[in-house]
Formats: structure tokens, sequence, C-alpha cells
């Protein structure tokens, strides 16, 4: 028996990692999470994820807020990002592609929640897209942000970086050196904050769709365009 | 002579240093599970407030050969407690077997401290229990195998 135990103890405790692990990544019934790697890039071969209901109504964060897309579109994606986050800028070729295949269906509106101080880098890239909005550039600063995110990432001091990019789009300096430091700027980033905290919102990209969150599970492209084809079929256009 | 040598050797401790080993082992390998469900899952990938785990599980070092290194690590973390609960029952080539994969873990420990600090910029916490658990590990299998010699 003595040979035995230690084989006995080890086929259990095999047992119980092996019983925990399918526990736990078990698909859950009421959301379909899937069990295998999952990324924005590389969904799940699975159905789409329905999107969970938000239960409390919020702050309206900045207005006007950041959109593409006309007011009465059919379908509203909302994203709360970080300028920093890298699934954040995983997201934005996805988000890019959905505003063109869908065009006036689809609104895309885009709410500041720099990530402080997980990264040291996001509450200046949120005040330097905030400042070019002022001057009527936020989305083409938002672009250069996302698409820049891994050479200004790892930079001690970004700014001198968002500065260029200022330049790049042709910006008043002057003015856009005010600004981003300025209290408009501030207010904004508070605002979406505020409306962030309202919702719930806890890490980013969390991004919701007519008012209902998407799991990060259901952010990958083929996943969102269901669920955008679905929220235009019931709205009926 | 070697019978006198093996009266030597205090059989009851070393059984409880192995099965401390065993014992500490677990907590390594419940952190490895817990990390490896967060990484297939993606759940980690979102960035979070409190967490640096989304930088360093969504990094390229977080897979090696597209299989997750937390699920490696959760396979030394469950060799360990093997070989630790066989040396604990006096089998002698487990220690050994021990010694030599704590020293590769312990040292696998300190390149993934490196990138974090130097490469990635961010900790995770639960990468940062299993650089606990398995120093402790090193130090608990170098106190055994001490104590055998």
């Amino acid at each position: 028996m003595k040979r035995i135990l230690p084989f006995l103890i080890i086929l259990v405790v095999l047992g119980v990692a092996l019983g925990a692990g399918w526990y736990l990544t078990r698909p859950a019934k009421d959301s379909a999470r899937s069990p295998n790697a999952v990324s924005i890039n590389n969904p799940a071969p699975t159905s789409p994820t329905p999107v969970a209901k938000v239960t409390n109504s919020a702050d309206p964060g900045a207005q006007p807020p950041h959109a593409i897309g006309p007011e009465n579109a059919p379908a509203v994606l909302e994203e709360f990002g970080d300028f920093e986050c890298p699934p954040c800028g995983l997201l934005h070729p996805v988000l890019k592609t959905m505003e063109k295949e869908f065009g006036p269906g689809l609104r895309v509106v885009f709410r500041e929640f720099p990530l402080v101080p997980t990264h040291p880098h996001a509450l200046a890239a949120a005040r330097s897209a905030e400042a070019a909005g002022l001057q009527g550039k936020f989305w083409e600063m938002h672009d250069l942000l996302f698409e820049n995110q891994r050479t200004w990432h790892d930079q001690f001091d970004a700014r001198p970086t968002f500065e260029g990019y200022a330049q790049k789009l042709g910006l008043d300096m002057e003015r856009f050196r005010r600004d981003v430091n300025g209290q408009v700027v501030e207010q904004r980033i508070f605002l979406d904050g505020k409306r962030a905290h309202g919702l719930g919102v806890k890490g980013t990209p969390t991004v919701f769709l007519n008012g209902r969150e998407v799991p990060f599970e259901s952010l990958a492209p083929d996943r969102l365009r269901v669920l955008i084809n679905v929220e235009l079929t019931s709205t009926g256009k | 002579m070697a019978e006198n040598y093996e009266a030597s050797v205090p059989k009851r401790e070393v059984a409880i240093l192995y099965g401390l080993i065993a014992l500490v082992s677990l907590a390594g390998l419940t952190d490895s599970i817990y990390l490896t469900i967060e990484h297939i899952s993606g759940r980690s990938v979102k960035c979070t407030i409190v967490s640096g785990c989304s930088e360093v599980l969504s990094s390229p070092y977080a897979t090696v050969g597209g299989i997750p290194l937390a699920l490696i690590g959760a396979a030394a973390y469950f060799s360990v407690f093997s070989l630790a609960t066989l040396a604990a029952f006096e089998y002698k080539l487990a220690g050994t077997l021990l010694t030599l994969l704590a020293g590769l873990m312990f040292l696998t420990t300190l390149w993934l401290l490196y990138l974090q600090a130097f490469v990635i910029g961010h900790f995770c916490q639960f990468c940062l229990v299993s650089a606990l658990v398995t120093t402790i590990l090193t130090v608990l299998v170098v106190i055994a195998r001490k104590f055998q010699t």
C-alpha cells in the first residue's frame, strides 16, 4: 500500500486540477463563453455571444460626444477606450472596418477612459486627442495615437510625440499647447469618466451597442459584424 | 557502511520537507491554473485599473510556440508536486529530478521577472505570486538536499 499511496495522491491531485480547469473554462449557459483562445483578431469558432443588458442609467458624458455616423443611426456603438491600452489598439482597425462596412447604419462614439496609473501616457494621450478635438481633428488624432501606439508607448515622455502629431495635423500649436492643459479638455475627460463609472466600466476597451454591453470576446470582427446586423435587423433598417 | 549512511539520514525531517514542497507546489499549481484560464478565456486581455496582467498576458512573451506560458507553469508545478510526493515516500531518483526541475524553474522565473521589469514594463501580481512560490520551492529543495547529503 505504501508503494501505491504516492501515486494515488498524485492521481487525485491531477484529477482535481483537470476538473477545476474544465469547470472554470466550460461555456456558461447564458453567455456561451468559449474555452478556446480568444482575442480580438482570433475569435473562437462559436456563435456570437449575446450582449448583456445595462441595468442602470448613467451620466451623459462629455457633450457633444466624439462620434462618426449619423445621430439617428440604427446601431450606436460606444467605446470606452484608453489610447495606451494594447487591446484598444487592436480594436481600432476592427471598428474602422465596421464603419466602412455599415456606413450610415452605424454610429461610433468614443469615450475617454484613461487607465491611470496602469498606463503612464494614457492621460496625456487623452488630453492630446481632446485638444485636437477642440480644433475639429479629434478622429485624426485618435487614429494617429492608436496607429502609432507601439512607438510612443515605450517613450519616457510621449508629449513631444503627441505635439508632433498635432503639427502633422496642421493644428494651431499655440492653442493646442494651451488646450492640452486647459479646463475644457479636463472637464470632457472627467465627464466621460463619470459616465463610465455610472455604467460600471472597469476596464478598456468596454463597448456598448445600443446601450447594451458587448462582452470582450464578441469584439472580434466576425462576431461584432453579426451583432451589428442583429441590431439593424431588429430596427428594420 | 551503506547501512550506517542510510541510518544517519534524518528520514522523517526529509519526508516532512518534501511534503511541505508538495503543499507549496499546490499553491503554484492553483495560481498557474487561474492564469491559464485568464489567458485562454481572454478575460485578462482587457486593460483594467488594478492589474498589469492584461499587458503581461497579451504580450508576445505569454506564449511559447502557441502554448500559454501559464499552462507550461501548471505542468511544471504538477511535476514538482509529483516528484516531491514520490521523494517523500523515499523514491531517490525523484529527489534528484526535483532538484533539476526546481533549478530550471528558478532560472525561468528570473528571466520572466526581467521581462516584466525591463521589457514589458508591467508586473502581473499573479505572475509575481508564481515567482515567490518558485523561490520558496527552490529554497526548500536545497534544504531537503542538504539534509540528504
